[in-house]
């Protein structure tokens, strides 16, 4: 068995763990093993983090550049969950439509969603519409699929109830089917946020003439590793933050239906 | 032939037909836009024999297979053995999670441009930027799966005496492994994402310096070849892997079951 | 030998703060080759104490001995068969049995020859090459008994085995256990909730009581099971309907109620 430990000693040695991490970083850097240019200290990255809050670089700055990826990120994102939860329960529901669009879907989805980068930009352009299209291939997936098994996966048990106690068809839908699949919706929604985000970052670093993976690249044409890794920790933030928020949800869901293990 | 397969084939019958009629036939769609069946076919040509992009298809096919296997195999070799530990020993755990918490919620592709910065556009930017991406989630789904062993199963190999060895090797992998490979797929998934993106933002050569060539001389029959290239390997190395899990998890019913479904 | 001793154990849970206490003042002695069933309501703490004896857990106060020498971890000198079965799903039965056998070094031919004869014993043989989950759950605690007697242990540890189990296969492992039981003796410690299975089994009943864990009573059933001859009889329900087992499990059911009826009040 894995021995336990008391918190304050997992406190203590996380923080050890912490320390070694940014000390061996600090080490590599400040000794000159690795060239500053490469990698430069956690220091003069926090510096350059702080300074580019409101120092503009590649046409902005950091929090502008990620507003402009939000919106981007925001818009593909309910696109994708606005077509792609009512397709997934309707699959669940009706078998043809399964027996249809299922060998498309499955197609199209080994398609790398950063794979859809050349005709996005030939369709949409470059601006806001071309990452939205990249976005929205990387969120509609876990939509579609998580939705599907919401829909096809209710216990039976629960229609024959509802059966059994004489509700028309209408209210079978709204007052069974629907919220029995919400929980695996809300999972689904949190994959889908992370990828779609993910795939946010690769457009820019391809297509895109603003945002935050924009001035990565920009960064790295400029050999401002400093500027690289802002961008990196200002999306994982922001990631990060995402999946708080939506696992906050999935955890309020599971509490409400006593699901929680 | 179950109906499910008939129902299949009919759609993409009907959608390859679909797609001859909007463009060939009738015209509705530009060639600009999207290529007919014809003019895929000669791209298709073209790449395969003469050669596009700095090499023909084979060739192309041949460095992203290699890379993204490299890249993978260095991801699982590191991963696996980490996430063991971490499940395992709860001093390893405490001092690597925050270390880990950090760096998991930057999405894999917000490496490349530091990796090019690093390494350039060759092969060993690659194959980092390929680890980095497929090292996360081998790493939390062997530590998830070694948590989830249940207690009496490692409660019956202390209590017969086992060696560490062979602990490890007959009780602790193979009880952490459906675990292990649901991470090998999402490692694998990654690694294909990451690489395509790679080679988009830069590369001498593979199938997203296809992609790449293609956009900027505005090819969409070349853009469709090299996007049904990415499905196609990222199917085949996909169901490859699954035939493997198949294969050594045949103890595993649910498993078994699962992966047929 | 294979003497287990309870030397005035006690077992606290929890933190300093908000202590739970499971056991307390436990004193109880299994002799060589002594079945004894410990018997009380669920979360009495009975578990707590086959985990001491094996070495899974450890007494915050007091001594666990086996053959007078305190326990410090598991060994397979103390087999234990768990209510999950606990068998390894990736291994087949006869992987599974062979384990134990492998840790400590016995030669291949050896180790065929013994698990034959246990597979025999437990009637397993044409499942050798089975898997755990092709198996009903029966036979899934044959293969975890057969897995812990074929490494000769001089105590066997036994967590509630047939508590998973239906009541139909439940009865024929119980009988199976008897026959096994006398034709091998092992000195035994058998955790239970069901009276009538103890009394069947066991050679002395420990009662034990909730919170804090105490052994109420121990009741020996040996001496009255010799002399009302309960081993002559075949099946099970043949002895339950014995005067004399009818008896003991009523003192038992009486004994336990009085904890509850007190607990409650």
């Amino acid at each position: 068995m894995p021995k336990r430990i008391d918190f304050t000693r997992s406190l203590v040695l996380g923080l050890g763990g912490l320390i070694a991490f940014l000390g061996l970083w600090y080490g590599l850097s400040a000794s000159g093993i690795v060239p500053p240019l490469f990698l430069p200290t956690p220091f003069e990255v926090l510096d350059r983090f702080i300074d580019l809050l409101d120092r503009r670089f590649a046409g902005a700055t950091l929090p502008a550049h990620l507003a402009a990826s939000f919106e981007r990120f925001a818009y593909g994102f309910l696109l994708a969950a606005i077509v792609g939860i009512p397709l997934g329960l309707l699959m669940g529901w009706f078998r043809i439509l399964d027996e249809i669009v299922s060998p498309i879907f499955d197609g199209l989805r080994f398609i790398a969603p950063i794979a859809w980068v050349p005709f996005a930009a030939l369709w949409f352009g470059t601006g806001i519409g071309g990452p939205i299209l990249i976005i929205f291939a990387g969120a509609f997936p876990p939509c579609v699929i998580n939705a599907y098994r919401g829909a096809k996966f209710v216990d039976p048990r629960l229609i024959e109830a509802a059966n059994m106690l004489g509700t028309p068809n209408r209210r079978v839908i709204t007052e069974i089917l629907l919220p029995a699949s919400v929980p695996s919706i809300i999972s689904g929604l949190r994959v889908s946020a992370g990828l779609g985000w993910q795939s946010l970052v690769g457009a820019e670093l391809i297509v895109a003439s603003t945002g935050v993976g924009y001035m990565m690249v920009q960064g790295q044409a400029n050999l401002s590793t400093t500027t690289v890794m802002s961008g990196m920790i200002a999306i994982g933030l922001v990631g990060l933050a995402l999946d708080t928020a939506l696992r906050f949800a999935e955890r309020l869901i599971e509490r409400r239906r006593g699901m929680e293990t | 032939m179950p109906r499910r397969l008939q129902i299949g084939g009919a759609t993409i019958l009907v959608l390859v037909i679909l797609w001859y009629l909007s463009t060939t036939v009738f015209g509705l769609i530009a060639p600009g836009r999207f290529p007919s069946p014809q003019a895929t076919i000669d791209a298709l040509g073209h790449v395969l024999f003469r050669g596009y992009a700095g090499g023909t298809l084979i060739e192309h096919i041949f460095n992203s297979l290699r890379l993204v296997i490299l890249g993978f195999l260095v991801a699982v070799a590191t991963g696996v053995p980490l996430g063991l530990l971490m499940g395992w020993n709860r001093t390893a755990e405490a001092l690597i999670n925050p270390v880990f918490l950090i760096i998991r919620p930057i999405p894999p592709l917000a490496w490349i441009p530091l990796a090019i910065l690093w390494l350039g556009l060759g092969d060993s930017a690659k194959i980092l930027v390929i680890w980095f991406a497929a090292f996360v989630p081998s790493v939390i789904n062997t530590y998830a799966g070694v948590r989830t062993i249940e207690k009496p199963v490692l409660e019956a190999a202390a209590m017969l005496g086992t060696p560490r060895l062979r602990f490890i090797r007959e009780v602790l992998v193979p009880a952490s492994s459906p675990m292990i490979f649901t991470g090998l797929r999402l490692s694998l998934q990654a690694s294909w994402t990451t690489l395509v993106a790679a080679e988009l933002v830069g590369a001498f050569y593979g199938l997203g310096r296809v992609l790449n060539v293609a956009q900027q001389d505005l090819y969409p029959g070349m853009i469709l070849v090299g996007m049904i290239a990415v499905a196609i390997l990222g199917w085949a190395t996909t169901k490859a892997l699954g035939k493997l899990e198949m294969r050594a998890l045949s103890w595993n019913q649910a498993a078994a079951l699962a992966g047929r479904g | 030998m294979g003497v287990i001793r309870f030397d005035n154990v006690g077992r606290v849970f929890g933190s300093k703060a908000k202590p739970f206490v499971a056991l307390k003042d436990i004193n109880l002695e299994v002799s060589n080759k002594e079945f004894v069933a410990i018997v009380g309501p669920s979360g009495c703490g009975k578990t707590t104490c086959l985990r001491l004896v094996a070495g899974f857990d450890f007494p915050s106060s007091g001594r666990v001995l086996v053959d007078e020498t305190e326990i410090r971890r598991p060994r397979p000198e103390r087999a234990v068969v768990f209510q999950q079965f606990a068998l390894f799903p990736w291994k087949t039965v006869y992987a599974n049995i062979e384990l134990g056998l492998r840790n400590q070094n016995v030669a291949r031919a050896e180790r065929e020859d013994r698990i034959r004869q246990i597979l025999e014993l437990m009637n397993l043989e044409p499942y050798r090459d089975h898997f755990p989950h092709q198996l009903s759950g029966g036979m899934q605690q044959r293969v975890a008994i057969a897995r812990a007697y074929v490494l000769d242990p001089e105590v066997l540890l036994m967590d509630e085995p047939f508590g998973a189990l239906d009541a139909q296969t439940r009865v024929v492992m119980q009988e199976e256990l008897v026959r096994l039981a006398r034709r091998n003796p092992r000195t035994v410690l058998f955790i239970t909730h069901a009276v009538e299975e103890a009394v069947y089994l066991a050679d002395r009943v420990a009662i034990m009581t909730r919170a804090p864990g105490r052994i109420k009573e121990v009741l020996d059933v040996r001496s009255i099971r010799e002399a009302e001859k309960w081993d002559s009889y075949e099946k099970i329900e043949d002895v339950m309907d014995l005067e004399s087992f009818v008896h003991l499990r009523t003192h038992i059911w009486r004994s336990l109620r009085e904890e509850k009826a007190a607990a409650a009040a």
